[in-house]
C-alpha cells in the first residue's frame, strides 16, 4: 500500500515533529509512504476568504501531487475536510478535474481516520505517563465525523488515561483567518477552553489540528499555565523520536 | 436600503473588540449559555419517549419548509383567500417603511391611542415602535424580555431571549425608575416577584389598548391561521383584547397544513428553548364571530417582503426556510463571546450574518459573514437544515467578486498564493520564516510579540518552530 503524506503548511512551518511522528506511525504500520516534494497548502486560506480563483489553483495544484497514491493521508481534519468536502465542490463545474478531485478526495484520510478505519491498527507505539485530554476540532469532527478514531488510539498507547474536559466539542476560537481578523473575540472563546481544560486537570490536551493546538497552547501560555503540554495526537501516538 | 434599515452593522469590528472585553457581559452571557444548550439537549433526548428522533424529524421539517419556498406564491395566495374568506384582511407590505406606514393607518383610522405588542422581530426591522410613537401612539411591548429592552431603550440581542444580556440589578433598577418605586436588593428569588410586578402593570395596558400588534411564528395556508407560541401568555392578551389585532409577519413564514404546523411544532420548542411545547400554542383565524364572546372586531394580516422574495431562487434560498428558534445563536461561540448588539442589526449570530447583509446590503455588513470560526456548531443545530457557514462563506465569495475585501488582504493573499504555487521559492521562503520565527524567540523559550500578526500576539503568544521545517529534515533523514 503506498500512501502520501500531506503534512500541511502549518506543520512544515510550525511543528516538524507532527510531521515526523504522523511518517514514523505510519511507515511502522507496514506502509509506503511517499511525501510529495512540491507539496506546499491546500489552498484553504484562499478558500475561507471567498478567493475561489485561488482555491481553484492551488486545489488543482494538490490534487495533481496527489493522485499517483492508492491514499492520501492528512494530520489534520481541517487540510482532511478541504480535500475531502471542498475539493469536490470547487471543481464540480471543470470536465477536466472534477474527476481527478473527486478520486483524489475519496482516497484522503484524516491521521487518525486512517489508522483507526482503514488500517484498524490495534497497537501504537507510543508511551505517555499521565492523564491527557482531548480537543476535537471542528473541521475533522463535523466535517468529517472524526470522533471516536482519536479516542481508540489514544487508549492503546501504554499509561496515557484520557480525562475528558467539559465541551470538548467547542470551538477554541482559531477559525484560520479569523484568530486574527477578529483576535478579541478569538481571545474570549479560547479563554473558555482554556478554563475547561484547567477543570479536566489533564497533564496534556491533545488534538489533531495544529492551528487550534497553536492557538490553545499561546492562550495557556499567555494565562500562566506552563505545565500543561500541547500535542499533537500524531506526537502521542507516535511517542519520543527514537534516539 | 430604505430609512427603516439603519443597520450599524458596519461597525461590527468596533463594537465586537469593545463587548469581547467586557467582563461583566461575559459573565451574564456565561450563565445563559449552558441553560440554552442544556435545554435543548435535554428536549431533543426526549423525543425518544415519543419513538421520534432529531435526524428523521429535521429531514421531515427540512422537507416542509423546501416545499414552501419553492413555491412560495402558491402557498401565499391560498393563504390570502382563506384568511380574507374567515374575516380578516390581508395587506403586502414591501418593506419596513410600508409596514410602518401601513400599521399607523389603521391605528389612524380605527382611533388607536395605545398598541399592547407581542413578541415581533419583523416589527423591529420596520423599526415599528419608532414609527407609531412618532405618529402619537404609544407601542407598548409586553413580552417581558422586550418590555425591559423597551424601558431600557435598547434593542433585543436574541431574537427568542431578547433581554438576555441584562443583569437582574439592571432590571430591578429599570423596573424601580419606571414603576416609580425605591430600589430594593434583590436575589434571584425575587425573579417571580418582578415578572409578577411587569406582569401588574402591563395587565392594565392590555385592558386600555385599542389596538394589539403581534408577530406569526407560522401562517397556516389551509385554515388562514396564524400560530403563535408563546410561553408568557402575553400573546393571548395582544390578539383577544383590543378591538383591532394586526400581524406582522414575514412572507416566508407560511406552513401548507396544520399537520406541516404539528411536525414543525416537534422541534421549535425543543430547539428554542428544550420545551416538548411551549405553555401557550395559539391559533388565530379570522375575527370574533357573531355569536363570540371574544376576539378582536379587526383582523388585519400584513405579510412582508424587505427582502425575502429576492431570496428565493437565489443562492440564499435556504435561508428562507428559517423558523427563528435561536439555537444556532445559543450554540455559536462568536455570539457568545459578544451577545447580539455588537451585530448592528435586528438579527444577531450566525441566521443574522447571513440575513444582515442580504436585508440592508452586502457591502453595509463586510464583517459579519467572516465573524464566523466556521466551526458549523451552528448548522449542526439547526432545525430545518440551513447549511449557515455555507452561506457565510458565499457571502464571502460575494465580498471577493464585488471588490469589496480591503486592498492589503487581496495583495497579501495573491502573494501567499503565488508563493504557495512555487515549490522552490516556498521552500525557500519557509526556510527563512523557520529561523526568523526562531530567533524572536525570547528566553523563556516563547514569541511574544509578532510583528506580521500582532493581533495574534495580543492574546497570545507562539510556540516557536525548532527553526528547521519538516521538509529540510525529510530530506535531511532520507540522505542520511
Amino acid at each position: 500500500m503506498r500512501l502520501a503524506l500531506y503534512v500541511t503548511c502549518l506543520v512544515d512551518l510550525m511543528r516538524p515533529a507532527v510531521g515526523l511522528a504522523a511518517l514514523r506511525l505510519l511507515e511502522e504500520a507496514g506502509c509506503e509512504v511517499v511525501v510529495p516534494a512540491a507539496q506546499t497548502c491546500c489552498g484553504q486560506p484562499a478558500w475561507s476568504a471567498g478567493n475561489r480563483d485561488l482555491a481553484r489553483d492551488l486545489a488543482q495544484k494538490a490534487i495533481a501531487e496527489l493522485e499517483g497514491c492508492d491514499y492520501v493521508v492528512i494530520p489534520s481534519g481541517s487540510c482532511a475536510d478541504q480535500i475531502r468536502n471542498v475539493y469536490p465542490q470547487l471543481l464540480a463545474d471543470d470536465p477536466a478535474w472534477a474527476a481527478r478531485a473527486q478520486a483524489v478526495a475519496a482516497r484522503s484520510h484524516e491521521l487518525t481516520a486512517f489508522l483507526a478505519d482503514v488500517l484498524a491498527l490495534d497497537a501504537v507505539p507510543g508511551a505517555f505517563a499521565g492523564s491527557v485530554t482531548y480537543h476535537d476540532s471542528c473541521k475533522g469532527l463535523r466535517g468529517l465525523g472524526v470522533k471516536a478514531q482519536p479516542r481508540e488510539l489514544l487508549a492503546r498507547v501504554r499509561g496515557l488515561t484520557l480525562a475528558e474536559m467539559r465541551d470538548c466539542e467547542e470551538c477554541c476560537g482559531f477559525g484560520g483567518a479569523f484568530a486574527v481578523r477578529f483576535g478579541d473575540i478569538s481571545t474570549a472563546i479560547v479563554d473558555r477552553k482554556c478554563e475547561a481544560i484547567a477543570a479536566a486537570g489533564a497533564d496534556a490536551v491533545v488534538g489533531g489540528d495544529l492551528g487550534c493546538l497553536l492557538n490553545i497552547e499561546g492562550r495557556l501560555r499567555r494565562r500562566g499555565d506552563t505545565r500543561t503540554r500541547v500535542l499533537h495526537v500524531a506526537e502521542v501516538l507516535a511517542g519520543a523520536e527514537p534516539a | 436600503m430604505t430609512a427603516a434599515v439603519r443597520s450599524q452593522a458596519m461597525f461590527f469590528q468596533a463594537r465586537a473588540a469593545r463587548q469581547a472585553r467586557d467582563s461583566g457581559l461575559q459573565k451574564t452571557l456565561e450563565k445563559a449559555r449552558p441553560l440554552f444548550v442544556g435545554k435543548r439537549a435535554k428536549g431533543l433526548a426526549g423525543l425518544a419517549d415519543d419513538g421520534l428522533d432529531f435526524a428523521g424529524l429535521r429531514a421531515a421539517c427540512e422537507a416542509i419548509r423546501r416545499r414552501v419556498v419553492d413555491d412560495l406564491d402558491v402557498w401565499l395566495e391560498l393563504f390570502e383567500a382563506r384568511a380574507t374568506a374567515g374575516g380578516a384582511e390581508v395587506l403586502w407590505a414591501r418593506d419596513g417603511d410600508e409596514v410602518a406606514r401601513l400599521v399607523v393607518d389603521i391605528a389612524q383610522r380605527h382611533g388607536v391611542t395605545k398598541a399592547v405588542k407581542s413578541k415581533s422581530m419583523l416589527s423591529e426591522e420596520a423599526r415599528l415602535n419608532e414609527a407609531l410613537a412618532a405618529a402619537g401612539i404609544r407601542p407598548v411591548e409586553t413580552d417581558l424580555g422586550e418590555y425591559i429592552v423597551q424601558l431600557a431603550g435598547e434593542a433585543p440581542s436574541h431574537i427568542i431571549a431578547p433581554a438576555v444580556h441584562k443583569t437582574l440589578a439592571e432590571v430591578e433598577a429599570l423596573f424601580a425608575q419606571h414603576h416609580e418605586r425605591p430600589v430594593q436588593a434583590r436575589t434571584a428569588a425575587d425573579i417571580p416577584a418582578l415578572a409578577a410586578e411587569a406582569r401588574a402593570v402591563l395587565r392594565q395596558h392590555f385592558l386600555s389598548a385599542e389596538m394589539g400588534i403581534s408577530g406569526a411564528n407560522f401562517l397556516i395556508a389551509e385554515s388562514g391561521s396564524a400560530a403563535l407560541v408563546t410561553n408568557e401568555g402575553n400573546g393571548r392578551m395582544v390578539t383577544t383584547l383590543p378591538r383591532v389585532h394586526v400581524v406582522v409577519t414575514g412572507i416566508e413564514k407560511i406552513v401548507p397544513t396544520l399537520d406541516d404546523f404539528a411536525t414543525l411544532m416537534r422541534l421549535l420548542p425543543r430547539s428554542a428553548t428544550g420545551q416538548g411545547i411551549s405553555n401557550y400554542v395559539s391559533l388565530l383565524t379570522g375575527t370574533r364571530g357573531a355569536d363570540e364572546r371574544e376576539g378582536p372586531e379587526k383582523t388585519v394580516f400584513i405579510l412582508v417582503d424587505n427582502g425575502r422574495a429576492a431570496l428565493a431562487g437565489s443562492d440564499f434560498a435556504a435561508m428562507l426556510r428559517c423558523i427563528r428558534c435561536g439555537a444556532c445563536m445559543n450554540h455559536c461561540p462568536v455570539y457568545f463571546s459578544l451577545g447580539g448588539h455588537a451585530y448592528g442589526w435586528v438579527y444577531p449570530g450566525p441566521m443574522g450574518s447571513v440575513l444582515t447583509p442580504l436585508f440592508t446590503g452586502i457591502e453595509n455588513a463586510l464583517d459579519l459573514p467572516h465573524a464566523s470560526t466556521g466551526c458549523n456548531q451552528c448548522g449542526s443545530v439547526c432545525p430545518v437544515n440551513i447549511p449557515l457557514p455555507a452561506l457565510m462563506h458565499r457571502l464571502r465569495e460575494m465580498q471577493h467578486e464585488r471588490g469589496l475585501r480591503p486592498w492589503r488582504e487581496r495583495l497579501a493573499l495573491r502573494a501567499w498564493a503565488w508563493l504557495a504555487a512555487r515549490p522552490g521559492l516556498y521552500r525557500w521562503a519557509t526556510r527563512r520564516a523557520a529561523r526568523y520565527l526562531r530567533w524572536l524567540t525570547d528566553e523563556s523559550g516563547r514569541i511574544r510579540v509578532l510583528g506580521l500578526a500582532p493581533e495574534w500576539t495580543a492574546g497570545r503568544d507562539l510556540a516557536p518552530p525548532p527553526g528547521r521545517t519538516f521538509h529540510e529534515l525529510y530530506a535531511a533523514r532520507k540522505r542520511a
